[in-house]
């Protein structure tokens, strides 16, 4: 169906090439895996399958592009719009329309066909993915499993024969994740190619029949899935965790966060409802629950971001509520989900150094041990914005380590992160609770949290459910669910 | 009391609003401004918006008593009322509009009217990722606090805000650059597109466009010897 022989891509304006001599043959009906570790070139990939590469994004391309037999270049880009659907990483920037039936229907209006075709074929589209009760919603207030799927819908009504997604699964609690899985799987049954560019390799990898593994631009195998974890462990895109010693009680007795009665209310929604939770001096503790389950409310209370309704919050014998989130900077640190929302300077160490200066200890050794613990020493003079995503995400961290805060928490920390990035931030918070640092991690990622955390503590609807200490804990309590 | 406001097509509700508008900005009295006022509590209560006009006052109130305050320091406190109310008048205008007709009912709208569909498409688009940039905005702002830097409101604060300022710019031009790719991957700006919304002007539009136009015509009728007089 499409084919790419010894294709190149150069972005205007770089140096380096994002694809390097490609050879890939998609056929009917496949159903593909591309993995890569970051800046591999899978977007690259999806890009130049949509044929946004030649028409829409600028570079230079060599080598043949072919879609059933006819070069990419010599068609225009309104010839591939029935034929391949692309669903983007980014479903804010995919969702343009003010209702979820409007979203669908907008690819339908462009192709020209008539409003009742077009009817029938939003509604075919939302009962197979089941958001009929979306259609008349504002994409704005969905979730973000919700928007995925709205996503997914407005590609589909179009009949793709090649549906190509690009990191669908990032953002996904497990429960998302295996909706997913199910409706990727009925649309190739029903004949799609499907193609999915992942980073998230266990949820998928068992149901594609094909692997294709990228590196620096190149492809380092083409294959049957089993065949392909070699080189996935060799690129180490399959995350190995050394897996800490898990001591089952903390090493210290000092509490140094305590959550008693905690309730929280927004618009006649409660997100918490007297959620308790304690946490010991240099433990590592893993907050997992479902997308809405209430845990980022939960960590804006315990840096001061939001004030308790109900219940009390104490870090450090300290009441959370009665200091300033700027007081609470220098006891609790809270490092979001995307560390964008972080960068303001011009390079990565003056990043760093606004934690130092806030710390009173901007002295080059501080700056020096701190690039070391987070691996950053080659990347003080870069700019952070142009950092890969695990560097990112590193440097975003480092910054609010800087100000050396007591407690560090990080929120959805493994978001659109390849295997590297979780090995080197398993080995970040070893480090860190060695040194006496308490860390949370709040997840989705169930294989991550049991790696690295002493003991997890799972929210339902804004209370703690159930916790345990271990990865046989969460592998038991909850693995089976994403099966 | 909201039985025709469902129905009502969005051209002639943008009609109303212009009207309205147009009555407010053209008044230079305050006992009539004070039956333009009654009139559009009137009209906000037959909407069935009564509820949520009270809850938007919110909004409203301090901007209002920001130009009200300014005004009375800078002209008299008559002036200072008229100013207020004006501009209660046309923030209400406006809530209302935006109540009942959608940011796609509006484009869709001005498309009609004869505005080409790419530049009502950017139009309505641009309002639609308003609240988005707006979500953005407080992320950024809940994860600058959270590394101690200080945004409180205070002078010598005004260089920290550019922690706010150059992640939001980025984050807008990113969310452009891939919003452009997103439309073009669905073919916008197609030649052979069509629309599926039928947009009728019934009876009942036709019967409220009049209504307020002759509402229009009388508040001028009302105002314009005083504008002429004190031209």
């Amino acid at each position: 169906m499409i084919e790419l022989k010894n294709v190149s891509f150069c972005y205007s304006g770089s140096v380096d090439f994002a694809l390097k001599d490609i050879d890939i043959h998609i056929g009917r009906g496949e159903y593909v895996l591309v993995c890569g570790g970051s800046g591999s070139g899978k977007s690259t990939l999806a890009y130049l399958l949509a044929g946004l590469i030649p028409h829409f994004i600028d570079g230079e391309l060599s080598g043949s592009v072919c879609y059933d037999g006819a070069e990419t270049r010599s068609l225009k880009m309104a010839d591939f719009l029935p034929r391949v659907g692309l669903v983007f990483q980014n479903s804010d920037a995919q969702l343009f329309n003010g209702s979820v039936e409007a979203e669908i229907a907008f690819g339908l209006e462009s192709m020209g066909l008539s409003p009742g075709v077009v009817e029938e074929r939003i509604i075919g589209a939302a009962k197979k993915l089941r958001i009929e009760s979306l259609l008349g919603r504002s994409p704005t207030h969905l979730s973000g499993g919700e928007k995925r799927l709205v996503s997914i819908a407005s590609v589909l009504a179009l009949g793709p024969k090649l549906l190509v997604l690009d990191e669908p699964f990032s953002n996904l609690d497990w429960e998302g994740c295996a909706r997913l899985k199910t409706i990727l799987r009925e649309l190739n049954e029903a004949g799609a190619a499907v193609v999915v560019v992942e980073q998230r390799l266990r949820e998928i990898i068992k149901d594609v029949e094909r692997s294709i593994v990228m590196e620096a631009g190149a492809v380092l195998f083409d294959g049957e899935p089993d065949q392909a974890k070699g080189a996935m462990k060799e690129l180490r895109l399959l995350p190995r965790y050394r897996r800490r010693d898990m001591p089952g009680s903390p090493r210290k007795s000092f509490e140094v966060v305590s959550v008693k009665g905690l309730s929280y209310s927004r618009a006649g929604m409660e997100i918490l409802r007297g959620l308790s939770l304690e946490i010991m001096e240099g433990e590592v503790v893993a907050v997992i629950g479902k997308n809405g389950a209430g845990k980022t409310t939960l960590i804006k209370h315990l840096n001061g971001l939001i004030r308790p309704q109900e219940g009390k919050v104490r870090i450090e014998g300290f009441a959370a509520s009665g200091q300033s989130p700027l007081k609470m900077a220098g006891l609790v640190g809270v490092s979001f989900q995307n560390p964008n929302d972080q960068f303001f300077k011009n390079t990565v160490e003056e990043e760093i150094r606004v934690g130092l200066r806030l710390s009173g200890r901007d002295r080059p050794e501080r700056l020096h041990e701190i690039s070391i613990l987070f691996g950053l020493e080659g990347l003080l003079e870069r700019s952070p914005h142009l950092l890969s995503e695990g560097q990112k995400k590193r440097t975003a961290i480092a910054s609010i380590f800087a100000v050396e805060p007591r407690v560090l928490v990080l929120d959805e920390p493994t978001t659109g992160q390849d295997g590297r990035f979780l090995e080197a931030l398993e080995d970040i918070i070893s480090r860190l609770a060695e040194s006496g640092h308490t860390v949370i991690v709040v997840t989705h990622d169930l294989e991550f949290a049991s790696a690295i955390a002493d003991r997890w503590v799972m929210i339902e609807h804004g209370a703690v459910i159930k916790e345990g200490c271990g990865p046989e804990g969460i592998e038991n309590e909850f693995f089976h669910q994403a099966a | 009391m909201s039985f025709f406001t469902r129905r009502l097509d969005p051209r002639a509700a943008i009609s109303v609003w212009v009207l309205g508008t147009a009555a407010v900005i053209i008044t230079a009295r305050t006992n009539v401004l004070m039956v333009e006022s009654g009139f559009i509590l009137l009209a906000v209560c037959a909407l069935g918006l009564f509820g949520k006009w009270i809850s938007s006052l919110r909004l409203i109130l301090p901007v209002t008593l920001f130009v009200f305050a300014v005004s009375a320091v800078f002209f008299s406190m008559a002036e200072a009322a008229f100013l207020g109310l004006r501009l209660i008048c046309l923030l209400t205008l406006s809530f209302a509009l935006f109540q009942k007709v959608s940011v796609e009912e509006m484009g869709e709208s001005a498309r009609r009217i004869g505005l080409p569909y790419g530049v009502s498409f950017i139009l309505t688009s641009s309002m639609r990722y308003v609240p988005l940039l707006g979500e953005r905005l407080t992320s950024i702002m809940d994860a600058q606090i959270s590394r101690g830097i200080d945004l409180r409101p205070r002078l010598r604060n005004i260089p920290n805000f550019l922690a706010l300022v150059i992640p939001l710019l980025i984050q807008a031009i990113l969310l452009s650059d891939h919003l452009a790719m997103a439309m073009e991957a669905r073919g916008f700006g197609r030649k052979e597109r069509t629309f599926r919304k039928v947009m009728r002007i019934g009876a009942m539009d036709w019967a409220v466009m009049a209504l307020s136009s002759v509402l229009f015509a009388l508040f001028v009728w009302w105002e314009l010897p005083h504008k002429l007089g004190a031209g």
